[in-house]
């Protein structure tokens, strides 16, 4: 499948002219806007291809697209959570790549390269946070334990696993409580104080929508979206990056399997790994920047977890390890945490 | 309560339904002594189905007073009023065999449930339907079916049976039984009762006392003999019993001269002027020819005969005369005069002057 | 013939958006999940077994039917005067009361949730009237867990029962009422008597309705539930959208399918017999 791939891929020689067009399959909203005008823009002026922005919803969906197009693709790049597409990677319904190939893979985070498991890198790193409501909350908290403050009853929102803000909040607690993430037993007693004052284990719409309706005071958040949401309510909303430690979230870049247009979406990828994209979408929506080379400003990087200040703090976490145990989180949750306070 | 007092009386009704410009019942009020069978005849929509839901409790008159025995009962719900109703529709319990049909009235009176069941089924044995007490109403046919909802209604011993259109639904060969069965039982029991038809026959045959209604009035209250041989208004003369139609001008004297120039004896006191008069077919006699008229019949009009309908025990004899047409019904057995007649001969008529039931013309 | 071809459109609809898609969900969870997650293309009844196995899945079905049931028999005891009121109203209110007590169906599963949040939420309405009043000092929890779900999913389903009520009730003949007063029943005992033992047939067809309706119901439970409500249609959602197992997800699907299908043949045989019976 993978040889018919990288055939197909070499067969379309016309698709490097200038003119082809690329079609994008990656996140809506917020993302969509801000990729279109710090990356895709920039890279239709210079290479002369044109991006077709494609959005089905979240990353399981993406991975939807891709099955059920696995004989005839219409997307050629996709941009997903590095959970989803390891799977997509596995089920061979995007391309492997090596340096060789894509020279700026080199200049790629070790831990972005590791996250593609071989397919395409992490393009974006996030971070999992904590978000609380600055007009309720005096002084800033500091840690996630900070939720489990019993004078917090039913301000608090946790999303529960199998979501995955809720896997990485558990990976979190139990790195913290004896240094090894996989140790579901040393979270689940933080987890159930936690959860004793939970409004929510699945915020609606979000937990920063429902700190802003003044429904809760606490919520765990990714970084990127929660910088943007703190500078949009001029700070009512604040993020930390909690002592207990974080995770990345990472969205990996891939060639689809099949691409038609292989050669201008290799040209994309390679265009959405440079330094100087990575450096304008950083800026723009503080998701940290996996080109090791990118000169971000101070400003963003201190919104990042790229800052030395947090670097210490972000947990070594592996995916593919976490597909293994997820399942007995999910039940352990459902019964022992989510049951806690009822 | 004396004994002379009424045992309904209802005084000046009146009940308007949304939207209709006139009243469905318009200022009623009639008595009813105990132990008499009243029937409420007219034309469909001439309110006497809201005259018994109002009697009954079941509508709400907006002014006037309805009372039973002497005790104004106007403002008591249905479920108060201790009166037994046979629906049209009969209306029975489908979930509830007869007998448990029965039970139900004597359940909710407050009779003690070791009564109920011997008392239900004397009801149904009063109705000769004693075999059919565990049978649900679909199991019994039209008839079984309205003897076991007369059955409900009598066993409760009702201050006042009411029943409408008790016969409608059922077949024509079963009616006049189911009739003479209700009259006979009612009158055994002695329940004073209200029912309302639409079928004069019905009326005449069962009644004590006949209201006929029309618009929402009463026109005439009255024993039957009374509103056939003397109606008391141009309506019940036409409502009950069929009539031919005479029109023309009353003289001095009472003499009614029509358009064909024919001068009938009436035994009218109205004033001179224009008028309707109408003549029952069974009035009218077939004189022979030659025959003189006999004593008391002073009206005589030469006739052609246009149609002869032969029913069996009926002819009728539809002819053409100064006065216009005229039916005379004869016993087709003992009258044996129509035998020689075909459409176009000449016959003579006789009737009596008493026999023309004059109206002013509308 | 002609009728056949009459029907063919709505035929190659249903076909189109309902067989095809149910072939290919069928298709699926016949697949196999990886250790690693990913779906490997095979044809075999492990994730059924596994799902079978799973005593969480025995679980969610014993929630599923718990929340569906009694939120349908309180719909439908809720809905039951709403329909008598209704039947009872002059024919040219009817039409217009009929419509309001179907017009929830018009709104949207998220307005509603706003408007259940602020009667139900900790500063909801009835919380807010409590603490005045001085019962309680801290708010009751009355939404996002099942007592909102039931709560939500109870009238979202009390529109499907009016409408399943006022045609059975349609049936009922007025005059039955009326004889039972005239015998000397007051409304109570001609409601218990009559009324009820009449309405049963509508009553058991809503309820059967309306559990089909709880059951497959998405929406409610996922956007009032809070994260503590587990039921099949959001663990499907869950397989399907979050943990990406689509074979178990799919597995799920056919069974709970299989269960509606199993209910619905159970209505019509209740249909049939009443039939029959009457």
């Amino acid at each position: 499948m993978l040889g018919v791939a990288g055939l197909t891929a070499t067969a379309w020689p016309a698709a490097a002219q200038s003119g082809a067009q690329v079609t994008l399959m990656t996140y809506s909203g917020i993302f969509q806007e801000q990729y279109t005008a710090g990356v895709i823009e920039p890279f239709q002026a210079a290479s002369g291809h044109r991006v077709q922005y494609f959005a089905p919803g979240t990353s399981a969906q993406m991975l939807g697209t891709l099955r059920a197009q696995k004989a005839d693709p219409q997307v050629d790049v996709v941009i997903m959570d590095t959970t989803t597409a390891a799977l997509a990677c596995a089920e061979g319904l995007v391309e492997k790549i090596t340096p060789a190939e894509m020279p700026v893979l080199n200049q790629i985070d070790a831990q972005a390269r590791t996250a593609g498991g071989g397919c395409g890198p992490g393009v974006t790193f996030d971070h999992l946070v904590m978000i609380y409501d600055t007009k309720a909350i005096n002084p800033a908290p500091t840690r996630f334990m900070d939720m489990a403050n019993p004078a917090l009853r039913g301000r608090v929102s946790v999303s529960a696993p199998p979501n995955i803000q809720g896997l990485v909040l558990t990976a979190i607690l139990a790195h913290a409580n004896g240094g090894d993430w996989r140790n579901l037993r040393n979270a689940i007693p933080g987890l159930k104080e936690i959860a004793a004052n939970a409004q929510t284990f699945d915020p609606k719409p979000d937990g920063a929508t429902m700190i802003l309706n003044d429904q809760i005071a606490f919520a765990t958040g990714w970084n990127a979206r929660s910088q943007l949401y703190s500078l949009q309510s001029q700070g009512r909303i604040g993020v930390v990056l909690p002592q207990e430690g974080t995770a990345f979230q990472i969205n990996t870049i891939n060639i689809v399997a099949g691409s038609r247009n292989a050669a201008a979406a290799r040209a994309f990828m390679a265009h959405a790994l440079s330094a100087e994209a990575q450096k304008a979408f950083t800026e723009r929506l503080f998701y940290g920047p996996t080109n090791t080379t990118a000169q971000i400003s101070p400003e963003a990087r201190a919104r990042t977890a790229q800052s030395a200040e947090f670097n210490a703090r972000v947990i070594p976490l592996d995916w593919v390890e976490m597909q293994r145990v997820r399942e007995n989180w999910n039940q352990r949750w459902r019964r022992e945490v989510i049951t806690a306070q009822q | 309560m004396s004994r002379s007092s009424p045992h309904l009386r209802l005084e000046q009704l009146v009940r308007h339904y949304a939207g209709a410009a006139a009243p469905a019942v318009d200022r009623i009020s009639l008595d009813l002594p105990r132990g008499a069978l009243l029937a409420l005849l007219g034309p469909s929509g001439c309110g006497k189905t809201t005259t018994l839901r109002m009697i009954a409790g079941l509508e709400k008159p907006e002014s006037g007073r309805i009372l039973v025995g002497g005790r104004d009962v106007t403002a008591l719900p249905p479920h108060k009023r201790h009166m037994g109703v046979v629906f049209q529709s009969y209306a029975l319990f489908p979930h509830m065999t007869s007998v448990g049909n029965v039970a139900f009235g004597l359940e909710m009176q407050g009779v003690a449930r070791a009564e109920r069941g011997p008392r239900a089924l004397a009801a149904l044995e009063l109705v000769g339907l004693s075999g059919f007490a565990q049978r649900k109403p679909r199991q019994l046919s039209g008839g079984q079916q309205q003897r076991v909802a007369l059955a409900r209604a009598l066993a409760i011993e009702p201050d006042l049976l009411l029943l409408d259109e008790p016969l409608s639904a059922l077949d024509a060969k079963l009616r006049e039984g189911v009739r003479d069965e209700i009259r006979a039982l009612q009158q055994r029991l002695g329940t004073t009762a209200v029912f309302v038809t639409h079928d004069q026959t019905e009326a005449l045959a069962m009644a004590d006392l006949v209201a006929v209604m029309n618009a929402g009035k009463v026109e005439q209250l009255a024993a039957p003999e009374e509103i056939f041989e003397r109606p008391a208004t141009r309506f019940v003369a036409t409502f009950v019993g069929r009539a031919a139609r005479i029109q023309g001008r009353l003289e001095a004297g009472g003499v009614l001269r029509t358009e064909g120039g024919a001068a009938l004896r009436t035994h009218s006191s109205l004033a001179a002027g224009p008028v309707e008069a109408f003549l029952r077919p069974h009035r009218v006699r077939l004189l022979a020819p030659g025959e003189a008229a006999p004593t008391g019949m002073a009206n005589v009009l030469d006739a052609t005969l246009a149609r002869r309908v032969y029913t069996g025990e009926i002819v009728a004899l539809e002819a053409n005369t100064p006065a216009g047409v005229i039916t005379a019904e004869l016993h087709a057995g003992t009258d044996g005069l129509w035998r020689e007649l075909q459409p176009g001969s000449p016959m003579r008529l006789a009737f009596r002057d008493t026999d023309l039931l004059v109206f002013p013309a509308p | 013939m002609i009728g056949w071809l009459l029907a063919l459109p709505a035929l190659g609809v249903m076909g189109l958006a309902f067989l095809w898609p149910l072939a290919m969900l069928f298709r699926i969870s016949l697949n196999r999940t990886t250790e690693t997650g990913a779906m490997e293309v095979a044809v075999t009844g492990e994730s059924y077994t596994r799902l079978l196995g799973d005593e969480f899945t025995w679980e969610l079905i014993g929630n599923t039917l718990g929340l569906s049931g009694t939120s349908a028999a309180i719909a439908v005891a809720m809905a039951l005067p709403v329909a008598l009121m209704i039947r009872a109203a002059s024919p040219r209110w009817r039409g217009l009361l009929a419509l309001l007590a179907i017009a929830p169906l018009l709104v949207s599963g998220t307005a509603r949730l706003v408007g259940w949040m602020a009667i139900l939420g900790d500063q909801g309405m009835i919380n807010v009237v409590l603490r005045w009043v001085g019962l309680t000092d801290a708010p009751i929890r009355m939404i996002n867990n099942w007592t909102g779900v039931r709560v939500g999913l109870m009238e979202s389903l009390m529109p499907y029962a009016v409408l399943v009520l006022l045609a059975g009730l349609g049936r009922l003949d007025s005059r039955l009422e009326e004889a039972a007063a005239t015998l000397g029943a007051n409304r109570f005992r001609t409601f218990i008597r009559v009324t009820l033992p009449l309405a049963a047939p509508a009553l058991l067809a809503a309820w059967l309705l309306t559990l089909v309706l709880g059951i497959s119901a998405f929406i409610t439970p996922r956007l009032m539930g809070g994260g503590r409500v587990f039921v099949l249609a959001t663990e499907i959602y869950n397989l399907a959208l979050e943990s990406v197992d689509w074979p178990a997800a799919a597995a799920m699907a056919m069974l709970l399918l299989g269960g509606l299908i199993l209910l619905m043949l159970l209505r019509g045989c209740v249909g049939w017999l009443q039939g029959k019976r009457a």
